[in-house]
């Protein structure tokens, strides 16, 4: 029994280092060579946890999540976190690179003087798509109504998934039905409401990060889901050598952006490492091998000479000044938008 | 064998392969050269390769070992005893306790408990897994050390007494022996229940404190792949493992849940 | 008298700690529950302080709200009716596939028996995961046995189904999971069943259908019940099979419940539903016991 126990302290002590830096990020957000680069930099290891939703973040953190150094959300509820108490404010002092970003990034409504956040990356809500199988169909992708219109649904029936995000659904039933995303009239979220019910047989299910794979395999042929996620999703099938391509859609109506932003836990264990970690992701190069690998947007003008010319040329992930205007970012809510939002949800998922 | 027994053992017999063939389909498809779980390609041991270089499901392995370990031992100890008072004694509220964890649906403990350590200002981690899955153990243990004494010949702990030995002495030189292949059982049984957890881990883990379950869970939500079948494979085999020895050691205490 | 006094040290010695253990991470954990769901939701998730305006001084911050809210929205009562329903099937169907194979186990010779109840119980200590997402696979588009299905349905015309993310993968994932809960209480039941009294019915001109039917039935009823109980009280609060298996069908009150924790971040509003949960569960198992024991004669 002794040798067990002390067996099993052996084996525990590596997680007993302290040289670990926490990071909490979305999933497959960040290059795997830029880990190691930095774990050799900084001699310490990064150990990641992953989250699928902003909720999820919240709910974490709501629920005393401490342990956490860097996380990743995404910059409307930069706010409201500060706001609760779980944030540090940045000493910018300690990050040399913050001058590479772009200054249409900085300083937004959320975040006035970047006093708690610095903009990581970005990336667009909208429809990816299996471009031999649409175009089998006969079918144009280019609006929401890909997704809500009974009429095209049942061509593709069964094929579609969406995220399972409640602000994510809302805001796009919303953008279709002529709305701006942060309307917050409950007739007008009646109304999108009955438009995601009425579309809601012809899916096959909420999916938060799975459509991924199933884009890439085949089995699903139409998603609602992030342009980083598109993009990797388009990566697979190639990888998989499969005849066909997963393309962006960026839809007519609008969509909405969301720019990721690295933030501090206020209870982060090593906060120096912290630092060291979001400086390093400043830098050109960096900054570019996330978009390299994930195709997400970048806010960093140092990293533009390293990404690759390919990616440049998506428009769902380097939107033009047209489409730029049709995007729009997502605000928190208070309590009691919340709550009504929270119960439409139960009742499109119930029903 | 006439006509209607040929129909009820055909029919028992339709329960047997449904209860099986699942498990036998995911162990199949661990040795498939394809990513997708649909027809065969042919066999290959790379997906198990794959899962010992995922050092997510490595961390996630040692984790729920650590964690299986350690509440299995608490529960044990606290099991036996709870098992031997409600036994011995006439114990009102114990039973109580211990059974109501079992017989309650799973996420109404995981739920409550996440309130509490969220109240009490617990971080939630390890430690508050292993607090979690003690929690639910103690009430299997208690039964199957329960049956055991109930199957255990009172006469020997009398004439032990009468030869002069205290309660302790004959409780550790008499009954735990007698009744020790139950408690080991139990122990196996709950540390088998620690490490397959799902629901009430989900809601109690943290940072940095991913179990086995909760590791096959994030993969069937992100990217199904054969890996895992894989670690399906490997976990099915040290439950099958454990849980046979447990039978042997204590016949029909499995039976008692 | 001395041996009442030590008797009575000995159980608090030997039951006091798991006494204690259980008071502390059960008992009290629940009861802490019960209070959330009187308590109001916070800010930003999670509850408010159970003080209002300031630490110390405070007013006790409690209010019905989120009771008002479950009682008043029909749309909370009819998740718990479908959850109803979908536990209800689940019951029914476990109980018609294990029945047969309970009656198998307890007719069969004493020497094989306890293997096949073994034989029953080890798939249930597989993993509860593994066991659904080998549903997964069975039911998944590009399965062998869904192409196959599916070509068969198309020699006679119909179109091709879709298996998974459907109410019935919710139903089979349910069944398969607490299929064993149902065949041990009614083996144990059965397996005491006098055979003399079947002979005697037999005697008496009864057929095979009226013996099983108005003998062995009826006499297995307790087993019927506590198998019945076992699968229906967890079943209710299940989230992870809808929310594997069932796409956008099949949600059950178990993924609402976790949801409020963890998405939505209404504590109180989770807990009510939590408290609605445990009465039922309390209720049915109560019922249960009841019916047990009344039918003991």
């Amino acid at each position: 029994m002794k040798k067990l126990l002390s067996l099993l302290l052996f084996a525990s002590l590596p997680a007993l280092a302290a040289d670990e830096l926490h990071l909490y990020n979305w999933n497959d957000y960040i290059a795997p060579d830029s880990v190691k680069s930095f774990e050799a930099q900084c001699k310490c290891k990064v150990v990641q946890d992953y989250y699928g939703d902003n909720e999820e973040l919240l709910a974490k953190l709501a629920a005393g999540a401490k342990g956490y150094d860097v996380l990743v959300p995404t910059s409307n509820y930069v706010a409201g976190m500060a706001k609760a108490g779980w944030l540090q404010p940045l000493d910018k002092s300690k990050l040399p690179n913050f001058k590479n970003l772009m200054p249409a990034y900085l300083n937004t409504e959320f975040d006035p003087g970047n006093k708690y956040s610095v903009p990581y990356a970005m990336s667009i809500t909208l429809i990816g798509y299996n471009d031999q199988k649409l175009k089998e169909l006969d079918i144009t992708v280019d609006s929401w109504a890909v997704i809500f219109d009974p009429k095209i649904l049942q061509k593709i029936k069964g094929k579609v998934t969406v995220l399972d995000s409640q602000a994510e659904v809302m805001a796009a039933a919303l953008k279709y039905l002529g709305y701006s995303v942060n309307d917050r009239d409950p007739a007008h979220w009646k109304q999108a409401k009955e438009t995601i019910l009425k579309a809601k047989p012809y899916w096959a299910a909420f999916m938060a990060q799975g459509y991924i794979k199933e884009l890439s395999t085949g089995n699903i042929w139409v998603v609602h889901g992030y342009s980083n996620d598109i993009f990797q999703a388009d990566t697979g099938s190639q990888e998989a050598k499969q005849k066909f391509r997963i393309r962006h859609a960026l839809p007519k109506e609008g969509a909405v952006l969301a720019l990721d932003a690295m933030v501090i836990a206020k209870t982060a264990p090593r906060p120096d490492l912290a630092y060291q970690f979001i400086n390093f992701m400043l830098e050109g190069k960096n900054s570019a091998a996330l978009t390299n690998i994930t195709g997400s947007g970048n806010p960093n003008s140092e990293a533009m000479q390293f990404i690759n010319p390919e990616i440049k040329s998506i428009k769902a992930v380097f939107p033009d000044a047209e489409s730029a205007k049709r995007l729009e970012q997502l605000k928190d809510m208070n309590k009691k938008e919340r709550q009504l939002l929270n119960r439409i949800w139960t009742e499109i998922k119930a029903k | 064998m006439n006509r209607r027994s040929r129909g009820l053992w055909a029919a028992a017999m339709f329960a047997y392969a449904f209860l099986y063939a699942p498990l036998v389909i995911v162990v199949a498809y661990s040795f498939n050269d394809s990513r997708l779980n649909a027809e065969w390609m042919g066999f290959t041991l790379s997906w198990y390769g794959k899962l010992f270089h995922n050092e997510k499901m490595l961390i996630a392995a040692r984790n729920s070992l650590l964690i299986g370990l350690t509440a299995s031992a608490v529960s044990t100890v606290f099991g036996t005893m709870a098992g031997y008072a409600m036994y011995r004694f006439r114990m009102r509220l114990l039973p109580l306790l211990v059974l109501a964890p079992i017989a309650i649906p799973e996420i109404l403990m995981g739920v409550s408990l996440l309130i509490f350590f969220v109240l009490l200002n617990i971080s939630l981690g390890m430690v508050s897994i292993i607090l979690s899955h003690v929690a639910f153990c103690i009430g299997f243990v208690a039964i199957v050390v329960r049956s055991r004494l109930a199957g255990m010949d009172e006469g020997l702990t009398e004439a032990a007494r009468d030869l002069g030995a205290t309660p302790w002495q004959a409780f550790r030189l008499v009954t735990l022996p007698l009744i020790m292949p139950g408690v080991i059982a139990g122990a196996l049984m709950a540390f088998t229940l620690s490490i397959d957890d799902f629901v009430i881990t989900f809601f109690t883990a943290g940072v940095g404190s991913t179990t086995l379950p909760l590791q096959i869970y994030t993969m069937v939500k992100i990217a199904v792949t054969p890996e895992i079948n894989a670690v399906s494979t490997l976990l099915m085999m040290l439950t099958l493992a454990l849980i046979l020895i447990a039978s042997k050691l204590s016949p029909g205490s499995l039976r008692a849940e | 008298m001395t041996t009442t006094k030590s008797q009575r040290l000995h159980k608090w010695l030997i039951g006091g700690p798991p006494l204690v253990y259980l008071v502390v991470f059960f008992a009290i954990p629940v009861l802490i529950m019960v209070l959330a769901s009187f308590r109001n939701p916070g800010e930003f998730g999670g509850l408010a302080p159970l003080f209002a305006g300031g630490d110390g001084g405070g007013q006790l911050d409690l209010t019905t709200e989120s009771y008002a809210r479950f009682f008043s929205d029909f749309l909370y009562t009819e998740l718990f009716l479908k959850s109803f329903a979908y536990a209800a099937i689940t019951t029914a169907v476990c109980l018609v596939i294990a029945y047969p194979l309970a009656m198998l186990i307890a007719r069969s010779p004493k020497k094989h028996r306890d293997l096949l109840v073994l034989l029953v119980i080890l798939p249930f200590w597989s993993n509860f995961l593994i066991r659904v997402y080998a549903w997964m696979i069975i039911l998944g588009s590009q399965s062998v046995f869904v192409t196959a299905l599916n070509k068969v349905l198309g020699l006679f015309g119909f179109a091709p189904v879709s298996l998974l993310y459907t109410s019935f993968a919710v139903i089979v994932g349910l069944v398969y999971v607490h299929l064993p809960f149902m065949v041990l209480p009614l083996y144990a039941n059965l397996e005491k069943h006098d055979p003399a009294l079947l002979d005697a019915a037999q005697d008496l001109g009864a057929n095979a259908w009226r013996r099983f039917w108005r003998v062995t039935f009826p006499l297995s009823l307790p087993g019927v019940y506590a198998g019945a109980a076992l699968v229906f009280i967890p079943a209710l609060g299940i989230f992870a099979i809808p929310d594997i298996l069932g796409g956008t069908e099949g949600i059950m009150i178990g993924n609402v419940i976790k949801q409020q924790f963890l998405d939505a971040r209404d504590w109180p509003f989770g807990s009510v539903l939590s408290m609605v949960l445990t009465v039922m569960a309390v209720g049915i198992a109560g019922l249960a016991a009841w019916v047990a024991r009344g039918s003991r004669t």
